[in-house]
């Protein structure tokens, strides 16, 4: 009797070690699958991305590397010119959320803030939301160096330009040094007299260096339509 | 010779804690400036209080109010501007926050700018709410220049009481959105907005939730400590 008693003792103890091992031991999940960061690295050539599918290509590597590329990813930029390409139509219909499971847009109304309650409210891309696929920050205003240019190549609406100016360095495929402009975003709405975080300015080229001196690193948005 | 060493030194010395000096000052506007020398800050016209009154939302009115936020921008050194609290009131002779303000720009204690005009602060076209203003937990410092708690710090009191729809007007008589008019520190509720545009349904900072009730306690456990927006109208 009191043999079983130590017995069913020791198979109960190591049962919940087992069971309590086994869980810490396991990846912490996110509460929510991710769907959304910024690039952590640009692609080093200025906005010549090599097209929307070398961005798109950009995006899905570095998900992958960070254990994310069981989804598939996708660049928010425009494209201009015969097929015109929007970056809102690129990126499905949200909920979108980050690395850490914050949500950063409720869907294409509040990320776009389609009506004027909702472009006033805003949607919550940030310093603090607008994270790298590892789930870091991104540096902003305030840092050294401030890499808060995010390529777009869309209007505030996320739709392609429908002028004749370059709003995508040839649709990303131009790095020339002082030709050319992509528009850019700042996922930390902060600078220029803007606090949007797609449509705030135009860079002064398309090489890195002109990136760069901008105040930004080539870095872009990455979205995953299904998720 | 020794002696023209020695005041180069100096020279290099100043010259070098000069441009440390530049390097330290804030950024004005948020825009990158490029060279040039170091001006002085345009006038304070924006904080977030550093203190509430602690009464909850009962602030004695829009009078009290007021002078919440005179008091201690005169503590800050900022009282020779006239100050007023961005805040609406409901029901006869309603006001509007909005109509309070002055027109802009607005500068807060570090010379950065919160805001253009009016049409910008408040969005007033489409493409305007789409930009943006630019209050955030950066730019939303109180009257001496200190960062206001928001989502991360303990306690975080990101709540600015507004009692204000996202225009910046006053909500329809009915519903109490403003403790009535800010003399409540019991019954009702006030519309409150986020200076660090964080952790709620939406990123509006003068509009996100209402509060769970008017006195200090239920203004604290709501997400605040009943701080307000002060504007200097003339500044």
């Amino acid at each position: 009797m009191s043999y079983m008693r130590v017995m069913l003792a020791v198979v109960t103890l190591v049962v919940s070690l087992g069971s309590y091992l086994a869980l810490a031991q396991q990846p912490q999940q996110p509460p929510v699958p991710m769907s959304f960061f910024v690039t952590s690295v640009g692609l080093g050539r200025g906005a010549n991305l090599g097209g929307l599918a070398g961005a798109d290509a950009h995006c899905q590597a570095l998900a992958t590397k960070a254990g994310r590329g069981n989804v598939k990813w996708v660049a928010y930029l425009s494209t201009q010119g015969a097929g015109a390409v929007n970056a809102r139509d690129r990126i499905g219909n949200g909920p979108w959320n980050n690395a850490r499971g914050q949500m950063v847009a409720m869907n294409q109304d509040e990320l776009h803030g389609d009506t004027i309650n909702m472009a006033r409210q805003g949607n919550r891309i940030n310093k603090e939301r607008g994270r790298d696929e590892n789930g870091n920050l991104v540096k902003g205003v305030g840092d050294m160096p401030n890499e808060h240019d995010m390529l777009t190549g869309s209007n505030l609406e996320g739709r392609a330009y429908t002028d004749n100016m370059d709003h995508t360095c040839s649709n990303w495929t131009s790095g020339a040094d002082g030709m050319g402009s992509a528009q850019l975003g700042h996922h930390d709405k902060i600078g220029n007299g803007s606090g949007s975080w797609n449509s705030a300015h135009a860079s002064r080229g398309c090489s890195q260096p002109n990136l760069v001196s901008t105040g930004g690193a080539g870095l872009f948005y990455c979205f995953a339509p299904g998720n | 010779m020794k002696h023209t060493t020695s005041v180069l030194a100096a020279l290099a010395l100043s010259v070098t804690l000069g441009a440390l000096a530049f390097a330290q000052a804030p950024a004005q506007g948020g825009g990158q400036r490029a060279g040039g020398p170091p001006q002085a800050p345009p006038p304070m016209s924006f904080f977030v209080t550093s203190t509430p009154k602690g009464d909850g939302a009962n602030y004695g009115g829009l009078a009290g109010a007021d002078a919440h936020c005179q008091m201690l921008a005169t503590a800050a050194g900022r009282g020779a501007a006239k100050w007023v609290a961005y805040l609406s009131t409901q029901g006869a002779d309603a006001v509007n926050a909005r109509d309070r303000i002055g027109a802009g720009p607005w500068f807060n204690a570090q010379g950065r700018q919160v805001a253009a005009n009016v049409a910008e602060l408040h969005g007033d076209t489409l493409e305007q709410a789409r930009l943006g203003n630019r209050i955030g937990k950066t730019t939303a410092i109180d009257e001496k220049g200190n960062p206001v708690r928001g989502v991360g710090d303990m306690p975080n009191q990101h709540d600015i009481v507004t009692g204000s729809t996202p225009d910046g007007r006053a909500f329809p008589a009915g519903e109490d959105r403003t403790c009535n008019n800010y003399t409540s520190n019991a019954t009702g509720s006030v519309m409150l907005g986020h200076h660090d545009r964080l952790g709620g349904p939406n990123a509006s900072w003068n509009a996100v939730h209402a509060s769970k009730g008017c006195s200090q306690q239920n203004l604290v456990s709501t997400g605040g400590a009943g701080l307000l927006y002060c504007f200097a109208p003339g500044n």
